[in-house]
């Protein structure tokens, strides 16, 4: 029996994540009535089982993935521009024919250019605060209390401990 | 057809000092760590802009620094600093619109998230997270970016 | 690799973004599983996800289908979410004392809130999973989270079947002993 069990408790494992032939499912399922060892191993490794997959299922399944799209169409966007630098770059070899009558018209265009694109960055330099600081707030373990004012302009965030929290980090 | 290639290459070009003054670069973050009490008075002269902020809301008579610190931010790469009392501070870049930056804050005790929280913050805005107590004081941590 | 993949990959080896979209349509959901299955937060778990996509945009091209796929993606999310444990881990630890193990807050079974109790198990699990090896967690996230079989797990961790089952066996076993409380037979 102690031998049989050994060599059986080598295939637990196996059995329990479906790996195992025909011939040792049969001697695995024809052990088993018999011995409460194995029994318990196999509970223990559902437990264990549970344990680490539970979690991970629950929060799967809850999750709404948002912006996370948008997020990375942004990353990707952002990794596409060496490429587009390096295209730009292939056109320097022909700025000899710069010399030739485009100069008047090249300086024309930069002149109109500038004006066209000082206002727009003007207003990207602009130093206009948005209208409210916090997007969201998340805590589960402490109530809090988000306070803002557009004058004078005041945003604070306040978490209000449980006295036990207190009273182990006072 | 190449000739009219190249010369937009060089219009882009004389304009590339003006884009990259506004691109995407990193973002700071002074990071300031008080304790607040009623326990003697006085402002320390580091939280002197923040003095009317913190006075029109709390009573306090003392405020005293504790940490002060610069981080910089770039898109998507977490810093994290301890702060007391026994608490993580993780700053991530999240986003930036014109030049107000969208920065992800999370405090952790003992790596147990204790605050989640997305704020938009322009040169010259701040925000203060406070509430946890330290001996008779209050831990205030302010978030400000520079003008 | 199904002929409809197999078109979609084609497709976004050449830079389309929509194939792209259809992939992340696909597989956003599953790789969110693994690395939610390494960091144990919704937060890193999502970052995690962004940036293996990312990376797999520009690294898409490098796939020349000697593997399947998913496993594929599979080992560059387990690799991203490792690679990610590891940055945090070098935030200086707060007080926990590694030596003797997990410290349960002193009063936490006089709180009544069993979402706290829960939150403290689920925290537990974390810190016994961060005891094993990369290759040990991996194996047991790939085989307990993801339900991937010995050969598919061989695949996406790139070793042989008898390495999956002994990083199994020696991760369940430490793992069972950290837990012990918790998951012993009969409980």
């Amino acid at each position: 029996m102690k031998r049989e069990c050994s060599s059986i408790s080598r295939l637990l494992e196996k059995y329990f994540d479906q790996e195992v032939t025909p011939e040792e499912r049969s001697l695995v399922e024809g052990h088993l009535p018999d011995c409460s060892a194995c029994r318990m191993a196999l509970d223990t490794m559902q437990n264990l089982r549970i344990l680490i997959k539970n979690p991970v299922e629950e929060a799967v399944e809850k999750e709404t993935f948002p912006w996370v799209w948008e997020k990375i169409e942004k990353g990707i966007q952002q990794k596409e521009r060496p490429v587009f630098w390096n295209f730009l770059k292939s056109w320097l070899d022909v700025t000899p024919l710069l010399k030739r009558k485009l100069l008047i018209p090249a300086v024309a265009a930069v002149v109109i250019l500038i004006l066209i694109t000082a206002p727009l960055l003007y207003n990207k330099m602009s130093s206009y605060p948005g209208p409210s600081v916090v997007e969201y707030v998340e805590s589960e373990t402490y109530n809090v209390m988000v306070y803002e004012l557009e004058t004078p302009q005041v945003t604070v965030i306040w978490l209000f401990e449980d006295p036990e929290e207190e009273s182990s980090t006072s | 057809m190449k000739r009219k290639a190249s010369l937009y290459v060089i219009l882009i070009l004389s304009l590339s000092p003006f884009f990259g003054a506004v691109a995407l670069a990193q973002v700071q973050v002074r990071v300031r760590v008080m304790e607040a009490s009623n326990v003697g008075s006085g402002f320390d002269s580091s939280l002197r802009d923040l003095h009317d902020q913190l006075g029109s809301l709390f009573s306090f008579s003392s405020y005293r620094l504790l940490k002060d610190e610069n981080v910089s931010l770039s898109s998507n790469q977490p810093v994290s600093l301890s702060i007391p009392p026994e608490r993580s501070l993780e700053l991530t870049l999240i986003n930036q619109h014109r030049v107000t930056a969208e920065i992800r804050v999370r405090i952790t005790r003992q790596g147990r998230e204790l605050l989640t929280t997305l704020v938009r913050l322009a040169p010259g805005r701040s925000v203060s997270i406070g509430g946890p107590k330290r001996g008779e004081g209050t831990i205030i941590t302010a978030l400000s970016r520079p003008q | 690799m199904d002929v409809n993949e197999a078109q979609l990959i084609s497709r976004c080896q050449l830079g389309d973004q929509e194939a792209f979209k259809e992939i992340f349509n696909q597989y956003h959901q599953k790789l969110y599983r693994i690395a939610y299955g390494v960091v144990r937060h919704r937060e890193e778990a999502l970052d995690i996800v962004q940036e293996v996509f990312i990376k797999l945009f520009r690294s898409i091209h490098q796939f020349k289908g000697k593997s399947r796929f998913y496993t594929y993606l599979y080992r560059m999310t387990m690799n991203t979410a490792i690679d990610h444990t590891r940055k945090m881990k070098k935030v200086p630890p707060l007080s926990m004392d590694e030596e003797e193990g997990f410290q349960l807050s002193d009063d936490a079974d006089k709180r009544p809130d069993r979402i706290l109790d829960h939150k403290e198990l689920e925290a537990r699990v974390k810190w016994a999973m961060d005891q094993l090896s990369p290759d040990q967690k991996a194996a047991l996230i790939f085989r307990e989270v993801q339900g991937l079989s010995y050969q598919e797990i061989a695949e996406a961790t790139g070793c042989s079947i008898g390495t999956v089952m002994s990083r199994l066996h020696y991760g369940r076993k430490k793992v069972q002993e950290l837990l012990k409380d918790y998951v012993e037979g009969g409980k």
